[in-house]
Parts: C-alpha cells; sequence; structure tokens
C-alpha cells in the first residue's frame, strides 16, 4: 500500500480558513450608530467588518516581518545579484501560468488566455525554463489572473478585508481565491499529488513569498514611514492596488465625494 | 524633401512664438505640458539642483503650491469629516496636510537617481479636467505607472491627485484620516497625530 505524502500548505489551508472563521465571530467590529453619518460612510467605505481580529493577525505578522520575512528577503537581496533575482522571478511566474490561464478561461478573456499559453511557451523555450523574460521584450507583458479576480469579475463582492500573517493584505474573496488556485490551477501542487516529497512544496512557497517580499519591501517600508496608522494606509493602498488587478489596468472610476466632482473648487466665500 | 505647406506652417509656428512672449506660458493650459513642466523643473531646480536640503524643501514646497490645488485635494481627503469639524480645525487640518506632504516627499530627494518622466496620453476627467498618463522611467529599464488627475482652475490647470500603479494619494489618506478621526479621538485626535509626524519629519529632513 503506498501512502500518500499529503501536500502541507493545501491541508492545512482548510483548518487555517475553519479557524479564521471562527475567531472572526470574535473579532467583529462594531458599526458605527446611524446618527454619526460621517462615521456609517466611511465604515462602509472601509468595509473591514473583521478589523479587531485583523489588528490582531497584522501585529503578528509584523513581529514575525521583523524576526523572519525581512531578514530573509534583505539577505536575499545583499547575497543574491539583481539580474539574477529577476530570473528567479521571472522563472516563478512562468511556472505559476497554469494559475493565470485557467482564470482567465473562467474569466471567459479568451485573449488574456491566449496571451498567458503564448509566454509560457516562448519563456520556457527561448527565454530558458522562464528565466528570462522574453515575451515581455516582444511585447506581451507579464500579467496575472487569479482566482479571487475571477470571483470579482462574476460579481461577487470582498466581504471584508481580510489580513492573512505571511500572505498579507486580502480579503475574504481573495483568501478563498488564493486557497482554490493552491489547490487546484498550481502546478506545484500537482505535482505534490503525485507522490512527491512534500518538502518541494514548503521550499516552493519558501522561494515564492520571499522573492514576493524582496520585490515590495520598499514600497510598504515607504508607506510605513510616511502614514499615521500603518494598518489603515496598507488596507487602502491593497484594495487599490487589488482594483486596478480586477480591472486589468483599465483607469480606476472618479472616487465618490458628495455629489459632483470630488475635486470641484471651492463655493465662493461668503456663499 | 519639406512640403511647401509645411514649411509655411513651421515658419508661421516659429513666428508666432517669437511674437508672442505669452506662448510661454501656454503649458498651464495643456494638461500633458503641464506635468511635463512639473517634472522638468522638481528635476532641474530640486532634485539635480546643488543647493543645501533645507533650500530643496522650501523650492519644493513654493513648486507644490504653485502646481496642486491644495485646499481642493484637502476637502477631498477630509470628505464628510470637514463639515462636522469647526473652522478652526479645518484650518488647522489645511496648515496640516500640506506640511505632511512637503516634508514627506522632501525626506525622499536624496534618492533621485536620474529618473525621468514620460508622458504618454491623456483622457478627460471630472468638469473640464484631464487624467495625464505618464510612465517613471529608472535608469535599470523600470517603469512605474504614474497618472495625474488634473482640474481647470482660473490660473490653468492644477494637480489634484497623482496615481501611482492604480494606488490614489488623496484616496489612501482619506481612508487613512477616516479611521484615525474614528479610532483615535475625532478630529482633534487626527490633528495631534499629524502634528506629531510633522514634527517628527522636520527632524529628520533638516
Amino acid at each position: 500500500m503506498t501512502q500518500k505524502t499529503s501536500p502541507p500548505v493545501s491541508s492545512l489551508s482548510y483548518p487555517i480558513l475553519a479557524g479564521l472563521a471562527a475567531l472572526a465571530l470574535a473579532g467583529c467590529a462594531t458599526k458605527p450608530p446611524a446618527s454619526d453619518p460621517a462615521a456609517v460612510a466611511a465604515f462602509e467605505e472601509t468595509n473591514d467588518r473583521l478589523e479587531p481580529l485583523n489588528r490582531a493577525l497584522f501585529q503578528v505578522d509584523q513581529a514575525l516581518d521583523t524576526v523572519v520575512f525581512r531578514p530573509v528577503a534583505w539577505t536575499y537581496r545583499e547575497v543574491v545579484p539583481d539580474p539574477a533575482r529577476r530570473g528567479v522571478t521571472n522563472f516563478l511566474r512562468n511556472l505559476r501560468s497554469p494559475i493565470s490561464f485557467a482564470n482567465s478561461v473562467l474569466q471567459g478573456d479568451l485573449d488574456r488566455a491566449g496571451q498567458t499559453v503564448g509566454r509560457f511557451v516562448v519563456n520556457t523555450t527561448v527565454g530558458v525554463l522562464g528565466f528570462a523574460d522574453v515575451a515581455a521584450d516582444l511585447g506581451t507583458p507579464y500579467f496575472y489572473e487569479d482566482f479571487g479576480q475571477t470571483l470579482a469579475t462574476w460579481g461577487v463582492g470582498d466581504g471584508s478585508y481580510l489580513y492573512l500573517p505571511v500572505v498579507g493584505p486580502s480579503s475574504i474573496r481573495d483568501g478563498f481565491g488564493l486557497a482554490v488556485d493552491n489547490v487546484a490551477f498550481d502546478p506545484v501542487s500537482w505535482y505534490s499529488y503525485a507522490d512527491n516529497p512534500g518538502w518541494v512544496q514548503w521550499a516552493y512557497f519558501g522561494a515564492l513569498y520571499t522573492d514576493i517580499k524582496a520585490g515590495t519591501m520598499d514600497v510598504t517600508d515607504e508607506l510605513k514611514k510616511s502614514s499615521i496608522d500603518y494598518y489603515a494606509a496598507l488596507r487602502s493602498a491593497y484594495r487599490q492596488n487589488r482594483a486596478k488587478e480586477i480591472r486589468n489596468g483599465a483607469p480606476a472610476p472618479l472616487p465618490a465625494n458628495g455629489n459632483g466632482d470630488p475635486f470641484a473648487e471651492a463655493p465662493a466665500p461668503g456663499k | 524633401m519639406i512640403s511647401r505647406r509645411a514649411f509655411s506652417a513651421m515658419t508661421l509656428a516659429a513666428s508666432a512664438s517669437a511674437v508672442r512672449p505669452a506662448a510661454a506660458q501656454d503649458w498651464k493650459n495643456s494638461p500633458n505640458g503641464l506635468v511635463e513642466k512639473f517634472a522638468q523643473m522638481g528635476i532641474s531646480d530640486i532634485l539635480g539642483a546643488a543647493i543645501s536640503q533645507r533650500e530643496k524643501t522650501d523650492r519644493f514646497r513654493v513648486l507644490f503650491k504653485d502646481f496642486f490645488d491644495i485646499p481642493a485635494i484637502g476637502r477631498f481627503v477630509l470628505g464628510r469629516f470637514a463639515r462636522a469639524a469647526s473652522a478652526e480645525e479645518n484650518a488647522k487640518f489645511a496648515t496640516l496636510f500640506e506640511d505632511v506632504i512637503v516634508y514627506t516627499w522632501s525626506r525622499r530627494f536624496g534618492e533621485y537617481k536620474g529618473q525621468t518622466l514620460k508622458v504618454k496620453d491623456n483622457a478627460p476627467d471630472g468638469d473640464a479636467g484631464a487624467l495625464v498618463n505618464s510612465d517613471i522611467v529608472g535608469n535599470d529599464g523600470q517603469t512605474f505607472a504614474v497618472s495625474w488627475r488634473l482640474r481647470k482652475r482660473e490660473t490653468g490647470f492644477r494637480v489634484v491627485d497623482v496615481i501611482v500603479e492604480g494606488v490614489s494619494m488623496a484616496i489612501t489618506y482619506r481612508q487613512e484620516y477616516a479611521t484615525v478621526i474614528q479610532q483615535n479621538g475625532g478630529m482633534g485626535g487626527l490633528l495631534a497625530q499629524m502634528q506629531k509626524q510633522v514634527d517628527d519629519l522636520k527632524a529628520k529632513v533638516g
């Protein structure tokens, strides 16, 4: 009888999500009273129904960041030269092409599905197993489609903001999407299902999150230094960047601020 | 060979700019021109200039006030909370908000490594406004997409928002400050924290 090696993260994501759901019940934010319309409107705009829980998870993540993720990412950036790191980024992106392909199809975006196949073929061959992004130089830049974005294009709202340690800013919808992508569309998960050693997937996740951290560290550091409430600033920036991904880069609609143009000139003095 | 019509058009354009000194100010009424001018002045007079950090900060404040509609940005950032605040609180907010941006940007002048700004195109936006799309190109070839929201005012266009990779400066401040107001003692709490931030930044920037 063969004992199947269980894929570590896939099997872990369910208890984690279930645990989060249980904690969420205890960590709900209180909606401000209806007598304070400005506060109610801000509560709706922020849509962080789990804020007390999220802030606690954020603190945990920041602590882990200080002692583990940051030193690892920092060392990686110091030791490995820039072109090699770019090669790793390209390799991981190319390896994860099935996620973008499956989700482009699910979104009915055959154009992007075709582009994903084209990029994969060119980069795997001419780009030597994906280490060079030749396709981008030829005019098809990298993009990423995931199941959270697919759900969004199907009209599913994000539910609430959700801060996931290690992963970072997310939402109930996007956290669920991440688990689906991991279980269903990630080729490294397929590899693990096929009776291969479990450390491969752990090594892959280690490489993936180190690569992401090394690439985003400067931007998040800057946001941290320039904000009063880093948690709130990061939440806002993540939401906006995520909305841009869902729109596939189309220009953002004008934000609302009461009626009319939100950046209208001041009413004349004395009015 | 240049066609005769093109040639006469060129002569006409050349003579028009020679006899009309006001043409030097035309960038104020052109969305792309305004953004290009802002980048050009920022690079030549501040980022690349051989002057002290303090002088850079002072020059940036002047440039920022000239090119941005700070009161309009402040009103958007405070949003509904502006109506509940007193006149003194709103005035204090306006002063602190300008300082926050001036010192936040000044702190990073030392990181400038010869990046350039390339305006790509623009689209109509809001009431008589424009959204100018540009790329900031670094020496290593890495680019950031930056969009500029402009509004037409009496003196020409003014910037009301800067959007980097989909993240709007105005929306980020608006949502962050709304949280601070709600969780840290209302408008008074926000103003106290902004004051503290300005003091810290001033100490760092010098």
